[in-house]
């Protein structure tokens, strides 16, 4: 990953994919780690996550994309590999406020990986060029 | 990126030799500077020692095709190496989105090596922080996914330059944004280590992998650039090319 979380994050999510290796659930201490980090926004991205809002879309090619699901039934585009997300909350309280690490949907994004359990959905190449071009065309 | 970039700068243009092993590319890395202080030089010099580790091709990505190839740092431009570097002219910023957007789809083996000039004119055409944004986060993933086909543990490098204009403060907000996407930066700034001289410090902080490191960066009156390492508090500057960057902290 170029992007690095800030070590405790990346620690957590390790630490959580072990556990869950072993119980299929995450335990109540990272719960409770998680809601400390990042507040509401815990309990929302784990909402997310039990209501399988998360895709992972993938290509041929090899190359991928995360699609969420929103609460307000809009679907928002992650990319894992440098943290981004298309959502409002990102571009304002990561990217112009720096109150927030994540945001729900790509908290949701990294939950998903450290308990593998998200929709999988593959696509042809030309398709996801127009996923990630999509994005480019939405409205803010 | 930033490795590839301190191996050209520390060797000041010297000979072009093999590194003995696999080197890293490093972090991706944002190069910064007014017009006219060597970026495109210095990107063209990384393009020419990743196209001489052969590892994989190099993918230069510019708004306009070179009237003429830059001087390059000190030595003869190798052809071998030159054939290696592919060119691509996005002369919007729409043709560099569908670009970065079917990076996947080009045939052909996975570049080692991605660079890009001149992202503040592509930046400039839609200044919406979002969109600024998802070009930022496109180039790292491209760069990401470059590094998924190389497998093996090899890494495709990133690196980009961005033209700064210390009046206009629209800059400001992009800045703080790329600087969260690039750990790694390097700054060239009008500088001279003693009075009477000129020239330009370049800075590089490699994020976090290292101590910073500064070279010493003039042009000579064609236009090649002379890179010496920083001198050291005793005011003596190496002379000519400076082959070894131990210590400039």
């Amino acid at each position: 990953m170029a992007v690095v979380l800030p070590a405790v994050v990346e620690q957590l999510l390790s630490e959580m994919a072990a556990a869950v290796q072993e119980s299929a659930q995450i335990p109540d201490e990272y719960l409770l780690s998680l809601k400390f980090l990042f507040g509401s926004s815990a309990t929302q991205a784990l909402d997310l996550v039990d209501r399988q809002s998360i895709t992972l879309i993938s290509s041929p090619s090899g190359r991928r994309v995360y699609q969420v699901l929103g609460s307000s039934g809009k679907t928002y585009t992650c990319l894992a590999s440098c943290h981004y997300c298309s959502c409002p909350a990102f571009a304002f309280s990561v990217l112009r406020k720096s109150d927030s690490i994540l945001c729900k949907h790509l908290l949701a994004v990294y939950l998903s990986q450290v308990m593998r359990t998200c929709q999988q959905l593959s696509v042809s190449d030309k398709q996801l060029t127009d996923i990630l071009l999509m994005e480019k065309k939405q409205e803010p | 990126m930033a490795e590839t970039l301190k191996r050209v700068l520390s060797r000041g243009g010297a000979a072009w030799s093999r590194e003995e092993n696999t080197p890293a590319a490093g972090p991706p890395l944002l190069l910064l500077g007014a017009p006219g202080s060597g970026k495109t030089t210095l990107l063209f010099a990384a393009a020419l020692e990743a196209a001489g580790e052969g590892q994989g091709p190099v993918l230069f990505l510019t708004r306009r095709p070179f009237q003429s190839l830059p001087r390059g740092t000190g030595t003869a431009l190798d052809p071998m190496r030159l054939q290696k570097i592919r060119f691509q002219y996005p002369s919007s910023t729409r043709e560099l989105f569908w670009l970065l957007c079917s990076a996947h789809e080009a045939p052909g083996p996975a570049p080692s090596l991605l660079l890009l000039d001149g992202l503040e004119e592509y930046l400039a055409e839609d200044p919406e922080p979002q969109k600024a944004a998802y070009l930022t986060a496109l180039l790292l993933d491209t760069a990401a996914h470059f590094s998924h086909r190389l497998g093996l543990g090899r890494d495709c490098g990133l690196m980009v330059a961005l033209q700064t204009q210390e009046a206009d403060s629209g800059d400001i907000l992009h800045l703080s944004l790329l600087r969260r996407y690039f750990p790694a930066q390097c700054w060239l700034q009008p500088d001279a280590p003693g009075p009477g001289e000129h020239g330009l410090r370049a800075c590089l902080e490699p994020g976090g992998l290292g101590p910073r490191t500064e070279w010493w960066v003039t042009f000579r009156s064609d236009g090649e650039m002379m890179i010496a390492p920083w001198p050291t508090q005793t005011g003596d500057p190496s002379s000519g090319k400076g082959s070894s960057s131990a210590g400039q902290l």
